[in-house]
Parts: C-alpha cells; sequence; structure tokens
C-alpha cells in the first residue's frame, strides 16, 4: 500500500464515519437516554445509562404491540419467502428447460412485474373479494406477488448452470419430475436459495408500504408499522421512539455480518441483469 | 435371440428428419458401437432407444417387449453420459444408490448392492467422497457403477470416454471391455472415434447423415467397406480415395486403397510420386507423395528408412487390396 | 399413441402463475377501468375522464406529478454520479476499503421508516444536530423539511444516503469487470489519471450506469415510504409526489381518483423507462 492510499483511506474513512455512521450512532445515544435528555435530540453521551430501561418500556408499549409485531412481521416473512422460493424455483426451471411460446409471455410477466407499481386500491378490492383484506395469509400472499418477478429471473439464470445430463441421469434412475426438481435439481440450486432468503427477507421485513394499505387495524401490526405508529405517539419520548429504530435495525444488521456475501451476489446479480 | 429390435425408425424435430428408416437388431451380450462424425444421428439413435427422445415413427423392442412408447426407467436400459451426470451434492454411494432409493428398495439392499458395484469397480475406498473430490477416471467409475446397479438389459454409453486424456482413456478401452465380458451384458456405445470403434466392437454400426452406412465386425467393415464414406472412416491414416477422371482410367467411380496397402520403389512402380512431407512416427513413417496422373497419395511404410523429400518414387497398390465402388 | 408424460410439466408454473396473476396483474388490468370511475369500493359508476380531469385541474396534484419527476431524476442522478466516485474511490487499494464497502451500504438494508424518522429527527429546525453544527461554524441553517421550497430536497438527500450504497456496488461490479489491460494501454498512451477515467472507466463502466439509472429510476418514480415518514408530503403538498398522492386519495375514500392517480404513474414509468431501456439496449447493440 502506498502512503497515497493510506493518507486517502484515513480522510475516507474520517468522512464516511461522519456521513454514513453518525447517524447510526445517534441512534443508539437517543435510545440510551431518558426522555428529558433525549427531547434535547442533541448528540451528548448519556447522564444515564437507560438502555434496558427504554427498552424494556418500549415492549410494554401499547401492550406489548412490538412483540405482536414482531411475530407478525417473522411470520409474514418466513412464509412469503419460502413461498416465492419455491415457486420461484419451479417457474425459473421449466422456463429454462422448457421451450414454448409460454416462455416469452412469462417474460414479459416478469419484467412488468419488476417494473410496473401494484395497482393498490384495485389490489384492496381483490382481497376484500377473495376475504384476504387485513388477513397475514394475504400479505403473505402479496408479498410473493410481488417478489416472484426477481425470484423467477435469478433461478432462470441459476438452472442454465446445471447442466441437462443430470435431469436425463435422474429420469434414468427412475425419478418422477418432482423427485428430479426437489432431488437433483433444488439442492444444486442452493447458492442462489440462500442469496435470495437472506435479500428478499430484508424486503420484506422492512416493507412499509404494502403493511400500510392492506394490513390496517391493530392486531395484525407489523414491525415497519408499529415504528410508524410509535412516531406520533413517542414525539415526546425520542427515546424510546430510538430504541424502536434501534430494534428494528437489529435484525438486518445481524443478517448483514453473517451473509455479506450473499447479500452482495444477490444485489448485483439481480441487478445487472434486470 | 436378439435383445434390442429397431424396427423402421424415424425421428423428425419440426420438419426437419434426423433419422430415416432405421433397421437394426443387436444381439444378446454384443458389444455394438455406433460410430459416425459429428451430426450423423449416433446419439440421437443412443437417446431414442434411452427413452429421452421420443421417436416419429418406428418401433423399439428391448429383450421381448416393446418399448417404444415406455418410460425411460422403465426400459430395463442404464445410461453412462459423456459428462458423467454424477449429481455433485451426493456422495459416490448416494450417486450409485440413487435410482435403487428413489424405487423405495430397503437399506440393507442398497447398501449390499452399491458396494458390491463400488468393490468390482475398485471405488470401495471412495464411497463417502463427493464427486468434486474425484479423478477423471474415477468419476468415470462412479458413472458405470451407477449403471450397474440397476443391472439392466442394456447399457448405453455416450462417448464416454472423450473427457479423458489419452493415456486414461487407453485404460479405460480396456476396463469397459473386461466389464463387458464380465457382465455378458448388451452393450451399446457411441462415440466418434474409429480407434474406438475398432477396438472394442463386436459389431459396428457406421451412421452417416441419419442413415446406417454399413453393419459390421471391425474386420469386416476394414476389408469389405461398404461405400467410400466407410471405406474413408475406418482406417488410419485415411484411405486414398480417388475420385473423377484418374478414378475412371482405372475403372469405377471412386477408387481406394489404403496407405499401409501402397508398395514404394525406387525404380518401378504404378505411380510415378515425388516425397512432398515425411512424418515419422518410429515405428512405422507416413509419406506424403504427389503422383502425377492420380494426385496426392499417403503411404504407410514400416520403419524410419525412406527416401527424403523431394525424392522421385514409385508407388503401387497390392495386388487385392484396393477397392473400386 | 399414448405420449409419455414431459419431465418438466406445465403445472410447475401454476402455483407461482395464479399468486401473481390473481394478486398482481387482476388489480392492474382492473385499474385501467376503476380510473374511469366513482368508485367505493362495492359499486363503481362510469364517469369518463373526468378522475384525469380532476388530477390535472388541481394544482397540488400536478405539483405532486412534477414533483415526481424531479425527485426520480434528481436522486438517480446523483446516485449514479457519487456512486461511481465511491466505486472508483473503494477499487483504488486504499486503506480500510473493506470496512468502507460496508459502512457505505449498510443503510440500503436499514428500514426506510427508521432511517427517516432518524433524519427527520437530525433535520429538526431548532434542535436538529444538522442545523446545531451549522450554528456552531455561524450558519443560521434552514428548516430542512418545514420550508416548502426545501422539503423534497431535503427528502431526496436522504434518499441519496440510504441507496448510494447500491449503486456504488453495482459499479464496483461493473468496475471489476473492466479489464486491467485497458489501464495499462492507456497509461502507455500517456493518459493521465483524469482522462484515464473519462476516456476509460466511464465508457466502459456503461452497462453499470444504465442498471444504476434504471433502477434508481424505477425506485424513484415509486418511492413513498421515505416521504411518508418524514413529511408526509407537507409542509402542505409541497412534498407529495404520486404514490403519497394515491395513498391520500385513497384514506379520503376517492378510490376512483386514487387509482387515476396510479395509472398516471404506470403511464409515467412506462413512458420513461421503455424508451431509456430500448435507447440504450440498441446503442450497446451498435458499439
Amino acid at each position: 500500500m502506498t502512503r497515497r492510499q493510506l493518507m486517502t483511506g484515513l480522510l475516507a474513512t474520517a468522512i464516511a464515519s461522519i456521513i454514513f455512521l453518525l447517524p447510526f450512532i445517534f441512534i443508539f445515544v437517543t435510545a440510551t437516554k431518558s426522555s428529558q435528555e433525549a427531547s434535547l435530540l442533541n448528540f451528548s453521551l448519556p447522564g444515564g445509562w437507560h438502555l434496558w430501561d427504554n427498552f424494556i418500556k418500549v415492549l410494554q408499549a401499547r401492550n406489548y404491540m412490538l412483540l405482536l409485531a414482531y411475530l407478525n412481521s417473522t411470520i409474514i416473512t418466513v412464509c412469503a419467502v419460502a413461498i416465492m422460493v419455491l415457486c420461484g424455483a419451479m417457474i425459473g426451471y421449466l422456463l429454462q428447460r422448457r421451450s414454448s411460446r409460454w416462455n416469452k409471455i412469462i417474460y414479459a410477466m416478469v419484467m412488468v412485474g419488476l417494473i410496473v407499481p401494484p395497482a393498490v386500491v384495485p389490489t384492496i378490492w381483490v382481497l376484500q373479494g377473495i376475504g384476504l383484506f387485513k388477513t397475514i395469509h394475504g400479505m403473505i400472499l402479496i408479498q410473493v406477488a410481488y417478489g416472484l418477478p426477481f425470484s423467477v429471473l435469478m433461478y432462470r439464470n441459476f438452472v442454465a448452470a446445471i447442466p441437462q445430463d443430470l435431469d436425463e441421469a435422474a429420469i434414468i434412475d427412475g425419478a418422477k419430475p418432482l423427485q428430479v426438481f426437489f432431488k437433483v435439481i433444488l439442492p444444486l440450486l442452493k447458492p442462489a436459495t440462500v442469496t435470495l432468503i437472506v435479500v428478499k427477507s430484508i424486503a420484506v421485513f422492512n416493507d412499509f408500504t404494502h403493511p400500510l394499505y392492506y394490513l390496517p387495524g391493530r392486531e395484525n401490526v407489523t414491525v415497519q408499522l408499529t415504528l410508524y405508529n410509535f412516531q406520533s405517539q413517542f414525539e415526546t419520548q425520542y427515546n424510546l421512539l430510538f430504541m424502536n429504530i434501534l430494534l428494528v435495525t437489529i435484525p438486518p444488521l445481524i443478517v448483514f455480518i453473517f451473509f455479506n456475501r450473499q447479500i452482495v451476489a444477490g444485489m448485483t446479480a439481480g441487478a445487472v441483469k434486470g | 435371440m436378439s435383445s434390442v429390435t429397431l424396427t423402421q425408425i424415424k425421428k423428425s424435430f419440426g420438419s426437419v428428419d434426423v433419422m430415416n428408416n432405421i433397421d437394426l437388431s443387436i444381439e444378446k451380450g454384443e458389444f455394438c458401437v455406433f460410430v459416425g462424425p459429428s451430426g450423423c444421428g449416433k446419439s440421437t439413435l443412443l437417446r431414442l432407444i434411452a427413452g429421452l427422445e421420443l421417436v416419429t415413427s418406428g418401433k423399439i423392442v428391448i429383450g421381448d417387449r416393446d418399448v417404444t412408447h415406455a418410460e425411460p426407467s422403465a426400459r430395463g436400459i442404464a445410461m453412462v453420459f459423456q459428462s458423467y451426470a454424477l449429481y455433485p451434492h451426493l456422495t459416490v454411494r448416494e450417486n450409485i444408490g440413487f435410482g435403487l432409493s428413489l424405487a423405495k428398495r430397503p437399506k440393507a439392499e442398497i447398501k449390499a448392492k452399491v458396494e458390491a458395484a463400488a468393490e468390482a469397480l475398485q471405488l470401495g475406498h471412495l464411497l463417502d467422497r463427493k464427486p468434486k473430490a474425484l479423478s477423471g477416471g474415477q468419476r468415470q467409475r462412479v458413472a458405470i457403477g451407477r449403471a450397474i446397479v440397476r443391472n439392466p438389459a442394456v447399457f448405453l454409453f455416450d462417448e464416454p470416454l472423450s473427457n479423458l486424456d489419452a493415456a486414461l482413456r487407453t485404460q479405460m478401452r480396456m476396463e469397459l471391455t473386461d466389464l463387458h465380458r464380465k457382465l455378458g451384458a448388451t452393450m451399446i456405445y457411441v462415440t466418434h472415434d474409429q480407434v474406438e470403434a475398432m477396438t472394442m466392437a463386436d459389431k459396428i454400426v457406421v451412421l452417416n447423415g441419419g442413415r446406417i452406412e454399413q453393419v459390421g465386425t471391425p474386420m469386416e467393415l476394414y476389408n469389405k467397406p461398404a461405400s467410400p464414406f466407410v471405406a474413408g472412416f475406418i482406417g488410419s491414416p485415411k484411405m486414398n480415395l480417388i475420385e473423377g477422371s484418374a478414378a475412371e482410367a482405372l475403372g469405377c467411380k471412386v477408387y481406394g486403397i489404403r496407405p499401409e496397402h501402397l508398395c514404394l520403389s525406387t525404380t518401378e512402380g504404378q505411380w510415378e510420386a515425388n516425397v512432398r512431407h515425411i512424418e515419422r512416427l518410429g515405428a512405422e513413417t507416413i509419406l506424403h507423395l504427389d503422383t502425377v496422373v492420380i494426385g496426392p497419395l499417403i503411404a504407410r511404410v514400416a520403419g524410419e528408412e525412406v527416401p527424403p523429400v523431394g525424392t522421385k518414387i514409385f508407388a503401387s497398390a497390392i495386388e487385392g487390396r484396393e477397392f473400386r465402388f | 399413441m399414448r405420449k409419455p408424460k414431459s419431465a418438466y410439466p406445465y403445472w410447475f408454473v401454476l402455483p407461482g402463475a395464479v399468486i401473481f396473476t390473481v394478486l398482481f396483474l387482476a388489480p392492474t388490468v382492473a385499474s385501467f377501468w376503476f380510473a374511469f370511475t366513482r368508485w367505493d369500493l362495492y359499486s363503481a359508476q362510469f364517469i369518463g375522464l373526468d378522475n384525469f380531469v380532476q388530477f390535472f385541474k388541481e394544482p397540488f396534484l400536478v405539483q405532486g406529478l412534477w414533483n415526481t419527476l424531479i425527485y426520480a431524476f434528481l436522486t438517480s442522478g446523483t446516485k449514479s454520479i457519487f456512486g461511481l466516485l465511491l466505486a472508483v474511490l473503494l477499487t483504488s487499494g486504499i486503506w480500510a476499503q473493506g470496512f468502507l464497502r460496508t459502512v457505505v451500504f449498510f443503510p440500503v438494508l436499514v428500514s426506510t421508516i427508521g432511517i427517516g424518522i432518524t433524519f427527520a429527527a437530525l433535520m429538526h429546525p431548532t434542535k436538529g444536530l444538522i442545523n446545531v453544527g451549522l450554528d456552531q461554524i455561524g450558519i443560521a441553517g434552514p428548516g430542512w423539511l418545514t420550508s416548502a421550497s426545501l422539503a423534497l430536497y431535503s427528502i431526496a438527500f436522504v434518499d441519496l444516503w440510504k441507496g448510494v450504497g447500491l449503486a456504488t456496488l453495482i459499479y464496483i461490479a461493473g468496475l471489476s469487470a473492466i479489464s486491467p489491460d485497458y489501464y495499462e494501454a492507456a497509461r502507455i498512451d500517456g493518459a493521465t489519471r483524469l482522462q484515464q477515467f473519462w476516456r476509460v472507466t466511464v465508457p466502459l463502466v456503461r452497462p453499470a450506469t444504465v442498471t444504476v439509472l434504471t433502477l434508481s429510476l424505477i425506485g424513484g418514480l415509486r418511492s413513498f415510504d421515505l416521504i411518508w415518514a418524514m413529511t408526509k408530503g407537507g409542509p402542505g403538498f409541497s412534498s407529495d409526489v404520486l404514490a403519497s398522492v394515491v395513498y391520500k386519495q385513497y384514506q379520503s375514500g376517492f378510490y376512483g381518483l386514487s387509482t387515476a392517480g396510479n395509472v398516471i404513474l404506470f403511464v409515467l414509468i412506462a413512458i420513461i423507462i421503455v424508451p431509456m431501456t430500448y435507447l440504450f439496449s440498441r446503442r450497446e447493440v451498435h458499439q
């Protein structure tokens, strides 16, 4: 490393720390303060250490709503991503392996799904029609519908790297179509699946807009909705508000630490080919 | 009793006919090689027998069962692919036992069969490895092991040695021939390499442009090629084939003489020629000659004592070794 | 003649196709009907172009349209410029390169609502850290989110802050696909560092630029949650965009008008993104 690279690095680190890290430090510091201190919104160190206090208070707020929100968000994220992975892999596999005139239509639908924003009110109308409005099931299926195009595209590209000989060997070994898919193809798609799970879990967990439309009401709140609602409730209690932000920030941070490589792969693969 | 019988097989992809009127019967226990240049339809024919492609018309009988419309797994065949097609996520043991476990056979039976096959192929110590950790030859053996445990009536091989280096290929040729002798099973083997065909086959089927050119034992094809195509395809270096007016002067449309059936003399002979190029292979030498009357000729002589480039010599065909088509 | 079944049966598509069709495609198609109606979710009455006429007559709705365009082009342009600069910096082998990449990228993964609330606090006109900081050096900071002429740009800045990491990541992938041979050839030809950047990096990183611009334009035109968390479109309607207009009309029960806003958003995205991808893919062929 040259001296120049070292100096640039030090300078960049200093600037990046101010621009990119300061807001996070601010979140953490404010979350540890008492409510009087926090309302000043300044950057001083807390006079007293209230991290645990604030944590308990946020949990207890509105009759343990945050816990319910975490439960709901977890259910939605896990189910939606699982269905997205399975349906996406099946469509991507078929799209790559079997050429037919339907393929063009499916590709067109994938592009439409990636670009076009959902028509929200008509979607509410459809959800009401099939009895899924304001339900967790409905929210799960909505997330699947919105995330599926990306999943299909990603799997199609990965299936292309698996030689078709493997399918044929399995067919000769007596595998039925579902067995070829589940015993041979799906295990080989594991890298794509891990990336997809990580990237889409974060996206679904962080989604605010769609739960806002399709999941109104107290019993089905998600983490992002709770945070948004706390914003007005805790106007005078910034310490609790920021404790909430801190709690919302931690899950992606943990995922990021463990799956950095997969996230980077997923974000750029989807992007460069999209 | 024949093991595989093909009757009037026809295959088209869209409006393109790739196989036409194929009639062929392969005897039980025979080692049959399909050979031909790339695109001749040999792999397609193998895939039709395997059931990976369906015939457009015609009939396929394996054993005494009409399998024309049967699923691949119900035809009593096993196949070794060019790429081996080993499942990368499974161990050698799981790869060999995959078909048995799909058929829901008892665990003990699978274990016994897999281990017997592995023993026969000297894979015993590799059973718990993944394909990634194997050499090319070992992968090849696993692919064969996977075929063996199916206990098929017919083994199908699709260019199985083309991914191996030359030394390993010779060794695997011998191993496959041994295996054939030991199992006594019918084997159908696709290759573009006439050396593999000649050294391994009981019966060779030469294919060209979706048709069968000739069927016969290796020596029948060598000694009595039915067409200039077969004559040129079997044997190395390639037979000298002379066409046009020079051939007409010799009383035929195409005149053929193998390089090893040419006599050279410095004094007299059939055709006067100039030595243009010499390839010394040690035990034998290949000479490229320019003749005045019939154009370029290739001759193959024993030893290394040959006239230098530029010398004028005479070449003559050995009596009874010429082919006139 | 019995045909054996394909190893790739069409029904594999079915579960995904049903979900997508019912919950995405059908509402999208239906919106082209409901946009022309007065609608209360139970009965729809056809009123022709009235919703669209009303949309373009109301100044604050028209402003939402303009704001959408300003916001989308501003964020995608700045993300692309800063993304490229950061990517060049973070592939030049500087000290703490890996750490810096992580720091720049992390905001992409964090809850937009959380970020919005945090920056709303930092941009507080009197107590916010930004204005307190500016005060220290003798500058009277403006009301970042309370001034009607500034709010949209302040939010766009936060969007840049949150999203530049993704642009950087894509540019880093694009830069690492450029063979070092080009730079060596340019150096032998006597190109300075700046010339190398303009003559080698910028043209060769074009596929990444297309991706960044397309992705962030689509995202920018659709953006809602950051704006909603920071200003709810205010003060007044000064930071409203199409997506927030759609939500506001929905909240007020003007379902037909809301859906008309949605249709305008489709059309806007279509007339910007479709020619863009067409243009870029065509020029790529000609190169």
